[in-house]
């Protein structure tokens, strides 16, 4: 039934459900019981249950740090491929006997499906699909010489923690500070190289992110070089700020005091009507109505 | 009545021409002065001159009607500007047609068929408007999207740069000088090309849709300068929206399709000649500022009930009908254009120049007990809004009376754009609030001072242009604002937001406005939800949306329109009823202080703008007091010179002349006969329709309604027709030409009677007559525009030369 590879040392608990919920299968496809699931179903249902623990697995244990894309490609690519087989599939005879029919649609819940999307829509969050090859084998070049830059900088941060001392106090990483800047500029600006050609490429708002292998690699270095090191201090230039943006907020005091002072204030002539009384102004109306 | 050949700017500036309004006074009534003899008139009493004019009336035409007035004797009187003027260079549109023989004779020519062609012609038409308004729309859209883009990468990789270096002060001097330089380029167009083309063009399309000739406001001139002023000042970073001009645009482009030419390109392609006068064009002008509002906020149905707002009286439902139409076009046209240019053609997802983006997850339902708070954010809204609205008042007051000169205002204009950059530098350095880059949607991040990966939060909402900022603020997760940066940018932005309203550039409000509220109704929305231990319900962008509702309701107090713009902007029904309660609130807090924004500037610009109502205390005022008297009469068949010199009167300016009968006994009672366009006696004038010529078979055909269509809309003054000396002498028969049946009043009719005639017909002149029907006044629209019901009763404005 291909339930051998999974039977390793490590059963995971959705690794046992898988299985007993193909013994279940397969005790419920003796005659009489199930007549229409077909045995090539059965196995294609184990299959997809299988392949999905796998990925289930894949996935959470390596949630932390992120390395889904690196590590679960070939898991999540077979199980695309195991449930292209159920979804393709057609049973022996008719077409209303198919696997297909019979495993995804023929009840409420419709597991099956649900699990496939759910995988999906995480592949698909994670966008995994920018830093993987166009068919989906191995990391894209670009990817590669990140991950590469980013163990680069990794290995030299350590190598310079472990040169001091190791009670370290806050003000002490000056060093790691000094002999991974290279390094360190380099990643980043690979980084940000990389985020403006996927802006360029990709025109829909999905595609703007990296996948997340790479964007999560860039933030924790990010907080390690800027947070923990304190690397990133730039330089505060407060009296130049202040001096200019006082001088350009003087400006328009000047410019409103001296068109007041000097400018000719603008004087409306009163063009008396034509009435018949030519007193009736405003005083009298105000009487009128007082 | 006002001066006919004369340049008028709206934006409280004139051109050097206002001596010449009244070159006449030294040299009475001699035809051909003129421009000539400027500058003597400031001297003259206006007394004086008065009472030359009369007597010389008295003096050439012994027959002109007039009744014994005692004449004022007061010193002349030189104010500063106020708003208690009416200018004496708006004149009324014709909304009422008139009906003499040539107009008969053409309506018996055309048959019934050649009628439904004119009902088709007029679909056509608006069918062109909306077209063109979308593509108009799509067209600042797109450039300011590109230049504001360019703009905003160059200042951040310069802020990038020199974060590292230091030396940041170069990055402010760099991003104050390119707002600066931009905004110096679209004031200089405005102020020194086409003065009324500044602002939002709401207040003025407001008048023209109330029946007052703006002049200038839809030609073609303005337009180009309005779309360019408004991609400069919204490229330059002012806080200003790209969407009360668009209303402007849509008008300007109704106004010219339906009259089919340019007399800016100096084209006439022959078309649509049926429509060129004031009734018709004004129907479409409707039209085309519900195109316009369409456009720029998606919002068909509010952009037809903003046309029935703020102006058309004449509504019946084919014409709405129509203009739902054009405004239907108009924001499909926007819509398909703009999403083939992002890319997804098929997909129609931006409707409006302005999207505020789908409210309707689960969290942004809201409930019944959410209402007391949303009436209380109008309440703030209607405080704030009439704090904005004093405040313009006052500056727009110095404005008017300081800064008049057109170079005094584009280094104003560019003062306002350094500071504005200046601040939101300063706002953002100062700033140390910091938010994960990751997960935003950040167009322009700014890192500046906060660690790497986390960009500044104040950057999203002074570093970006007006709209985005807006949407940003509804739309942002919860917390990615703290408190404090919200405070800051309110405060910043409603008086930068206030100063930047009545600058020299063309520029809308809507968006400063909704800003303001976003800002707030978020802050607000955070502080509930501190209140309430982080209900569900509390949703910040919610009460963001509430909050723009009100800030906008509390400025410029529309109600239905507005109602109905937000909830389509936000694509979301059930939001209408806190919109409109949140609406009606600010309106009824903010007119307790003071009136809308576009209200006082129509008045700060002393327009006769005519309300819905006459003033409620009015009654005891009856036409014999509110009338103009003495009267310029013509009979009916009259001497050429006679009319001459009437038209060439410059210190009587009259558009409309009663025509009496023409009986050679002067004591005889002369009753009125029909009434006649200053415009219509220029075209007799220019095609020599004398009746000596007539006699002689001298005149080759009859005059037809084409020739005074052909004249529409600018008549040439006086001073451009020649008349000999011999012909001076001939006569000129009026009665076939006049309106024969024009409105009169009786003397003892009260105001809000003449009111109402004058304002539900539209009319432009309307005769006051006495029991033996002879002409004893006559009352225009500044007659009735004078008397205004004040913070003391019943006030009176004063006429003013501006």
């Amino acid at each position: 039934l291909g339930l051998a590879p999974a039977a390793g040392p490590r059963r995971t608990p959705a690794l046992e459900l898988a299985q007993e919920l193909a013994e279940e299968l397969w005790s419920a496809g003796l005659p009489g019981d199930l007549p229409e699931l077909e045995p090539e179903c059965r196995s294609l249902l184990a299959a997809f249950a299988e392949g999905s623990a796998a990925l289930t697995d894949c996935l959470g244990r390596r949630a932390r740090p992120v390395r889904l894309c690196q590590g679960c490609r070939g898991q999540y690519s077979r199980l695309l491929a195991q449930y292209g087989s159920i979804a393709r599939a057609v049973g022996n005879s008719t077409e209303s006997h198919n696997c297909a029919k019979s495993i995804l649609t023929s009840d409420r819940l419709q597991i099956v499906v649900t699990l496939s999307e759910f995988f999906n829509e995480t592949w698909e969050a994670a966008n995994c699909a920018n830093c993987l090859k166009n068919n989906s084998e191995g990391l894209s070049n670009s990817t590669e010489e990140f991950l590469d830059l980013f163990n680069k900088s990794l290995t030299c941060f350590e190598h310079n923690l472990q040169g001091q001392a190791i009670d370290l106090s806050p003000n002490n990483y000056t060093e790691v500070c000094k002999n991974c800047n290279e390094t360190y500029t380099k990643l980043n600006d690979l980084y940000n190289h990389l985020q403006r050609m996927n802006r360029q490429g990709g025109e829909s708002a999905h595609s703007a992110h990296l996948c997340i292998d790479v964007e999560d690699a860039m933030n924790i270095t990010r907080k390690l070089w800027s947070r923990t090191f304190n690397c990133s201090l730039p330089c505060s230039d407060t009296v130049p700020v202040i001096a200019v943006s006082s001088f350009i907020l003087f400006l328009p005091i000047v410019f409103y005091l001296s068109s007041f002072l000097h400018s000719k204030q603008k004087k409306r002539i009163l063009i008396l009507p034509k009435r018949i009384q030519s007193n009736a102004n405003l005083v009298n109306i105000q009487e009128k109505y007082s | 009545m006002a001066n006919v050949a004369k340049k008028v700017s709206w934006s409280g500036r004139d051109r050097d021409d206002d001596e010449d309004g009244r070159a006449g006074e030294t040299t009475p009534l001699l035809n051909g002065t003129g421009p000539g003899a400027a500058g003597s008139g400031r001297q003259l009493t206006p007394s004086s001159f008065l009472r030359i004019g009369q007597l010389s009336n008295v003096d050439l035409n012994e027959d002109i009607h007039e009744l014994e007035t005692e004449l004022p004797r007061q010193r002349p009187n030189e104010i500063p500007h106020n708003e208690k003027l009416l200018s004496l260079k708006y004149e009324s549109l014709d909304y009422d047609n008139s009906e003499n023989q040539l107009f008969l004779e053409e309506e018996r020519r055309i048959n019934h068929a050649a009628f439904r062609t004119v009902e088709i012609k007029r679909w056509v038409i608006c069918a062109m408007i909306g077209i063109l308004t979308g593509l108009v729309a799509c067209f600042i859209d797109i450039v300011v999207e590109n230049l504001a883009g360019l703009k905003y990468r160059v200042v951040k990789d310069n802020i990038d740069k020199f974060t590292a270096k230091g030396g940041l002060s170069f990055s402010l001097l760099l991003w104050a000088t390119l707002n600066a330089s931009v905004v110096m380029v679209g004031s200089v167009i405005v102020a020194f090309i086409e003065p009324v083309a500044a602002g939002s063009g709401i207040p003025q399309i407001k008048c023209y849709l109330n029946g007052v000739k703006i002049p200038h406001v839809v030609r073609l001139k303005t337009l180009v300068i309005k779309v360019c002023g408004v991609i400069l000042s919204v490229v330059g970073g002012l806080a200003v929206g790209k969407e009360g001009p668009m209303i402007h645009s849509g008008s300007v482009i109704a106004a010219g399709i339906s009259q089919g030419r340019s007399t800016s390109l100096k084209r006439d392609f022959k078309i649509f000649e049926y429509f060129r006068r004031d009734t018709e064009k004004r129907d479409f002008v409707s039209a085309g500022a519900a195109a316009g509002v369409s456009a720029a906020f998606g919002a068909p149905v509010g952009g037809v009930l903003f046309s029935l707002e703020e102006g058309a009286s004449f509504w019946n439902q084919f014409l709405t009908w129509r203009i739902f139409f054009a405004s239907m076009i108009s924001t499909f046209t926007l819509n398909s254009v703009l999403s083939v240019y992002h890319g997804n053609a098929w997909d129609l997802s931006s409707p409006g120049l302005i999207n505020f983006g789908r409210f309707d997850s689960e969290k942004m339902g809201y409930t019944i007990q959410e209402i007391p708070i949303f009436i209380f954010m109008g309440v703030v809204g209607g405080i704030l809004g009439a704090l904005f609205n004093a405040l313009n008042y006052w500056l727009t007051m110095f404005r008017i009376r300081y800064i008049h000169r057109p170079c005094l205002q584009v280094v104003e204009a560019m003062l306002v754009a350094a500071v504005t950059a200046t601040v939101g530098f300063v706002m953002i350095y100062c700033s140390r609030d910091c938010q994960p880059i990751q997960g935003s949607s950040v167009a322009y991040p700014l890192q500046l001072f906060c660690a790497d990966g986390e960009y500044n939060s104040m950057a999203t909402a002074f570093f970006n242009t007006p709209e985005k900022s807006v949407v940003n603020l509804f739309h942002d997760p919860p917390g990615s604002y703290n408190p404090m940066t919200l405070g800051m940018f309110t405060l910043m932005y409603f008086f930068l937001a206030c100063w930047t309203y009545g600058l020299t550039v063309s520029a809308g409000v809507f968006i400063p406005s909704l800003l303001i509220g976003a800002a707030w109704g978020r802050l607000f929305g955070i502080s509930l939800s501190y209140l309430t231990k982080g209900s569900i319900w509390a949703d910040p962008g919610k009460y963001a949306l509430m909050g723009a509702a009100a800030q906008l309701g509390g400025i410029v107090r529309m109600t239905l329109s507005l109602t109905v713009i937000m909830m389509e902007a936000t694509g979301n029904v059930t939001y209408g009823f806190p919109i409109m309660l949140v609406l009606m609130t600010a309106k009824i807090v903010g007119d307790y202080f003071v009136e809308g924004l576009y209200d006082m500037h129509i008045q700060l610009q002393s327009v006769p703008f005519l309300h819905w109502e006459a003033p409620v205390t009015s009654h005891s005022l009856t036409a014999r007091e509110v009338m103009s008297t003495p009267v310029t009469c013509l009979r009916r068949i009259e001497r050429v010179g006679t009319v001459v010199d009437i038209l060439s009167d410059t210190s009587s300016n009259h558009n409309g002349f009663p025509v009496v009968e023409s009986n050679p006994d002067t004591t005889q009672v002369a009753g009125l006969r029909g009434l006649i366009l200053r415009s219509q006696l220029i075209v007799l004038l220019k095609h020599k329709v004398f009746v000596e010529r007539a006699n002689l078979n001298l005149v080759q055909r009859r005059l037809k309604l084409k020739d005074f269509r052909d004249a529409y809309p600018r008549f040439p003054p006086i001073q451009s027709i020649h008349v000999s000396q011999d012909e001076r002498e001939c006569m000129i028969d009026l009665s076939e030409f006049m309106n024969p049946s024009p409105y009169t009043v009786p003397q003892e009719a009260s105001l809000p009677r003449v009111f109402k005639l004058f304002r539900a017909l539209g009319l432009r002149h309307l005769v006051v007559v006495d029991n033996r029907n002879e002409v004893v006044g006559m009352v225009t629209r500044k007659d009735l525009a004078r008397y205004r019901l004040g913070k003391e009763g019943l006030e009176e404005l004063s006429l003013a030369q501006t």
